[in-house]
């Protein structure tokens, strides 16, 4: 049989300048994503999914938080997190839904980084070349508006109609310039006020 | 030098065709998305004073961290410039087509042949494939191989994305007879 995974790719980005200006503070964002064979693949409709969850949904976990943790500089360097799944278009959606829903998989990447908060996520089915933009947010404080931010991921030639990419995401800190306050400093605002307003 | 990001993408690939690379085939990209030197001067005659300036710093901003990301000895490659619409494919040309930008690699990697390229003009997002071939025999045909990057909100009209590729071994599963075979 074939290997489960084709290959890993890992992508990096630093942020130094926005509008011609140096950022507040140089965030890094990564992401990791496996191509992996779709487990289910060939096989109809499959009711019970756990067997493979079980099976896969652990190793790819570390094998992706590892390479986070690597591209970030450490475990303690990371702030926000976030995954995600692209199901190649023979595969059912709930494929993907299946290997990053579930504590074997959410679980490995929470407890790597010592996170508390419940994991960001998209899942979509695509064909290969599909860009998916992976949302993040705070690893201990999902409320923490600074860290609401996304990052994309685009594997060239993958997800085959029977692959799956599974994929984690991790950044360094808040948005770069972040300045749109926080529920905290919000002013009291009715929503009668907001109905009225035109542009 | 007005540096907006660095992208870095790190490509491992565990299996081909339905069988097994071990070890895993590694290549590796760094994209500097910079402000084009040349933005808004019009026809620009003579593009060296900016060459000797920017050229020498992209060299070694870029080198270094594609090597670093890499992992391993570069075995393979190679260059890219994609110039944002407002500017001329020269602009880029002109940052990677010099020694003083493609020695910086060349040190850092033991290499001594000519870095492939490619250079483009294109809107942001574009996809882009860079070529690669080995870096001290670029007759090498298992080195012969291509590696596709893309940055999402790069570049814009007045930016160029300069990029170094690296890989560790040639194509994964590479079995083409030498060049030499055919002479």
């Amino acid at each position: 049989m074939d290997p489960l995974i084709r290959k890993i790719v890992t992508m990096t980005e630093d942020v130094v300048a926005e509008l011609g200006r140096p950022v507040d503070r140089i965030t890094r964002r990564a992401v990791a994503a496996a191509v992996i064979r779709n487990p289910w693949h060939g096989r109809g409709y499959v009711a019970d999914l756990q067997p493979e969850v079980r099976d896969v949904a652990p190793c790819l976990a570390r094998a992706l938080t590892g390479r986070l943790i690597d591209a970030l500089g450490g475990a303690d360097r990371v702030e926000a997190f976030g995954k995600a799944a692209i199901v190649g278009v023979d595969g059912e959606t709930e494929h993907g839904s299946a290997l990053i829903h579930t504590p074997y998989f959410g679980d490995v990447l929470r407890d790597a980084v010592d996170g508390t908060s419940i994991i960001a996520f998209a899942e979509q089915r695509a064909a290969p070349g599909a860009p998916l933009t992976v949302p993040l947010w705070h690893k201990t404080a999902s409320a923490t508006r600074s860290h609401y931010q996304t990052v994309e991921i685009r594997v060239g030639d993958a997800p085959r109609p029977d692959e799956i990419v599974v994929i984690a995401a991790a950044s360094s800190g808040s948005r770069p310039n972040a300045r749109i306050g926080d529920r905290t400093t919000d002013s009291a605002v009715e929503i009668t006020e907001l109905e009225g307003a035109t542009p | 030098m007005n540096v907006r990001k660095i992208v870095t993408f790190v490509e491992e690939i565990h299996s081909e065709g339905g069988n097994a690379v071990r070890p895993a085939a590694r290549t590796a990209v760094v994209l500097a998305v910079i402000e084009n030197p040349w933005a808004g001067e019009g026809f620009v005659d003579d593009l060296a004073p900016l060459i000797d300036k920017v050229a020498p710093e992209l060299g070694a901003l870029l080198a270094p961290r594609v090597v670093e990301a890499l992992g391993a000895p570069v075995e393979a490659y190679g260059k890219a410039a994609i110039v944002g619409l407002d500017g001329e494919i020269e602009h880029g040309s002109a940052l990677i087509h010099t020694l003083k930008f493609g020695d910086h690699f060349r040190t850092a990697a033991n290499a001594t042949t000519l870095l492939p390229a490619v250079e483009k003009r294109a809107p942001a997002g574009t996809v882009f494939d860079i070529p690669l071939k080995h870096v001290t025999d670029a007759t090498t045909r298992s080195h012969h191989q291509t590696v596709e990057a893309r940055v999402a909100d790069a570049p814009r009209a007045d930016e160029i994305v300069v990029g170094l590729a690296a890989a560790a071994q040639g194509r994964p599963q590479a079995r083409l007879a030498p060049l030499s075979s055919e002479q």
